[in-house]
């Protein structure tokens, strides 16, 4: 079952390279019909990247979401699957121009990490492991999309007006509104995220909050989120300001992921 | 005359104080000062984290040097979490929270009221317009909106209201996170916490608190490749009255990580382990004494206090690498070996790793380690307030998904004279992409129109 995983992983990785590579051809020569074939091929690497983690789970005989390749190779799921999602609602092609690259450094993240399978400490031998850790990745995605988003309304006013990118991305006022609905998914997910690891450390560790790095770190993304969240309401405030914020938050979001596990050991030294 | 000048002094100036007291009452409810606490308590936060937490001078004098040390002392960022800055900043943000609630709630209830009052949905402004509709319900029914049919004015209207409660949203998320913070508060302050630890067969006190943990059996499940599956202990509780002779009020449970027992109002929680063994002392080849100690424990000799034997560490597998010092290859019992250090009146007297066969004599003393078997280390706390912590993360989340996901939104049409009617929605959170949806279902192309 590994071996079927790692091939699919490479065949994902390629798929997700191939659409993001069509949708750069698709801004270039400014087809639509390639825009399509972009998120068709993207639909495709999910399917395959969805089997690969089923297979990833089997073979290991539990959820595949205790290491940093597991997390990152389900956060790269998680933000494909948000974007598509985003992608298909707003119709709006563009977004996945953007997210591509994002999603492919991810996976590619995921592809540098250790990839064997270790079986699991006892801390981690819980039921709440499933959903402290799902709703993190869907979290994740959707400020990742966020992410996306702000930055294309940070540039929307360097795109031409009347332009092929004019006529394909949405107003600023429509983008500051999905931007917003995607933190919304994402403020959303990541609170089940800190109610449930708060839970889980109850039962693990006997204590529901103790401070560590990575507790920190999420409380830390979490304020800046709801910052974002009241400057919206704030007249004079909203669009640039927010946009800027949701990308803070993002950078929270990856240093919460990668620089909390590299610089601020703590007990969750494994994840 | 100079008497009612001074009265008029003083009716201005303390005119002027309540001003300034209501602008001081204002900014604390406001949404900016709710920002600004946002954003120092997340400054504040990521600080802790950057600083190792609960260290000595010494230790930010070796990491960073004597001056930011005395500087991390002199502000508590050594124990930022729990200083008085870091708790002023959660303060303000609770009284911002309370005050916020507090001068919403009449405004709150007077808004659910008039969002569920067809004339007042008719009166209101829209965001968005069309006329000369055919047919309203379509429209309605491209939202998925029910109407009501009313009559104002004479005219002929249809309204329909939805997600009147996600009005109530940021109103529970902040009383969530006010109790939250209040459990957790309160928590804090009156928790206990306590630590046993020890081997199958020992008794030990749960700190002062009279009461009593047996460690009946210690297992660690090992898989196939040799490592940890789960660490049980099976304990018992009891308080053994002073000068009874009944037997005590006992409760046995069987814990392991995940799965703490509660027992006596106490929660007990399989914490770690590590390797305890036993140690004989024997004086003139008479044995004095024999007890199993855990690697960080002292033993005191029976009849020569001042004389200590440290058990700094144990080694299962032990091997001595050069440039490394004294490791273990694994975790299994293949080459115990024993580090020890011996205190003579709190002076270091040597130390050295003794093998299992090996004696360590003292002047007429001999010490000898053997039985090397894992202890368990079980910790026991008691927070009265964990429970309304979860609460308000519980309430903090409904909040959350009344006012992210219950958007309010309104719509009304008025049938006009020529027949048609016309169609307006309001949705304040909802934005363009309300706007939108109401002109894909009313078929306009208009962008805006109140």
């Amino acid at each position: 079952m590994l071996a079927v995983e790692n091939t699919l992983f490479t065949i994902v990785m390629v798929l997700y390279f191939a659409a993001m590579a069509l949708y750069f051809v698709f801004i270039a020569i400014k087809k639509d019909p390639v825009a399509k074939i972009a998120v068709a091929l993207q639909v495709i690497g999910l399917v395959l990247h969805t089997a690969a983690l089923i297979c990833r789970g089997i073979g290991a005989g539990r959820l595949p979401l205790t290491n940093q390749y597991e997390f990152a190779t389900s956060f790269a799921w998680g933000l494909c699957l948000v974007s598509l999602i985003f992608v298909w609602k707003f119709r709006f092609p563009v977004l996945g121009a953007f997210a591509a690259p994002v999603i492919f450094l991810v996976i590619g993240y995921a592809a540098m990490q250790s990839k064997e399978v270790r079986e699991l400490m006892p801390a981690l031998r819980s039921n709440w492991l499933g959903f402290h850790v799902s709703t993190a990745i869907l979290a994740y995605g959707a400020f990742g999309v966020s992410f996306v988003l702000s930055i294309i309304f940070l540039l929307r006013d360097r795109m031409k007006t009347q332009g092929f990118l004019d006529q394909h991305i949405p107003q600023k006022e429509k983008l500051d509104v999905i931007s917003y609905r995607s933190v919304a998914l994402g403020l959303l997910f990541l609170t089940f995220t800190i109610v449930t690891g708060a839970i889980w450390a109850e039962r693990a560790w006997g204590s529901y909050w103790s401070w560590d790095p990575k507790e920190t770190w999420s409380l830390v993304t979490w304020i800046v989120y709801a910052a974002y969240l009241h400057l919206r309401i704030r007249r004079g405030w909203q669009g640039k300001t927010a946009a800027i914020f949701a990308v803070i938050g993002f950078v929270c979001v990856i240093f919460t992921y990668i620089g909390v596990n590299t610089f601020l050991p703590g007990i969750h030294s494994y994840a | 005359m100079a008497r009612q000048n001074r009265l008029t002094l003083s009716a201005a100036l303390f005119s002027e104080r309540m001003e300034t007291l209501k602008k001081i009452w204002k900014y604390l409810s406001s949404m900016q000062f709710a920002i600004l606490l946002l954003l120092v308590l997340a400054l504040a936060c990521a600080l802790g984290s950057f600083i190792t937490q609960g260290q000595t001078f010494d230790w930010y004098a070796a990491r960073y040097n004597e001056r930011i040390a005395a500087l991390i002392l002199a502000v508590q960022l050594d124990d930022a979490f729990h200083s008085w800055w870091f708790i002023a900043i959660t303060a303000f943000l609770c009284l911002n929270l309370l005050l916020c609630n507090v001068i919403r709630l009449p405004q709150l209830i007077r808004r659910t009221k008039a969002e569920g009052d067809p004339h007042a949905i008719i009166g209101a402004a829209c965001d968005v317009s069309q006329s000369g509709i055919a047919d309203p319900k379509a429209v309605f029914s491209a939202l998925r909106m029910q109407p009501k049919a009313v009559f104002v004015d004479g005219k002929e209207a249809l309204v329909a209201s939805q997600n009147r409660i996600g009005l109530w949203g940021a109103w529970v998320c902040h009383l969530g996170i006010l109790l939250l913070i209040l459990g957790f508060g309160l928590g804090q302050m009156t928790k206990t916490e306590y630590v046993v630890y020890g081997v199958p067969g020992q008794t030990r006190m749960i700190g002062d608190t009279g009461w009593f943990l047996t460690i009946d059996d210690f297992r660690i499940g090992l898989r196939e490749d040799d490592t940890v599956e789960q660490y049980t202990a099976d304990i018992t509780v009891f308080r053994a009255p002073q000068g009874s002779t009944t037997m005590p009020d006992a409760r046995r449970a069987s814990i392991s990580v995940n799965h703490p027992a509660k027992l006596f109002g106490m929660t007990f929680y399989q914490n770690s382990t590590g390797w305890a063994a036993r140690m004989n002392v024997a004086k003139a080849g008479e044995p004095l004494q024999s007890e199993v100690v855990c690697a960080g424990e002292y033993l005191t000799v029976k009849d020569l206090p001042e004389l200590a034997i440290y058990l700094a560490a144990f080694y299962p597998d032990y091997a001595l690498v050069p440039g490394s010092g004294p490791m273990t290859l694994s975790g299994q019992l293949n080459n115990p070996a024993y580090l020890y250090s011996v205190y003579y009146r709190d002076e270091l007297l040597g130390m050295n790793v003794l093998m299992p066969d090996e004696e360590l004599t003292i002047d007429d003393y001999t010490v000898t380690f053997c039985e090397p078997q894992s202890y368990t280390l079980i910790s026991i706390k008691r927070d009265a307030f964990a429970w309304l912590a979860f609460v308000g993360g519980v309430v903090t989340t409904i909040g959350l998904f009344l006012a992210l996901y219950l958007l309010p939104k309104k719509v009304w049409a008025i049938r006009d004279e020529d027949g048609t009617w016309t169609v307006r929605g309001a949705s304040r959170k909802g934005g363009a992409i309300f706007r939108d949806r109401f002109l894909t279902a009313t078929g306009g192309t208009e962008r805006n129109e109140s």
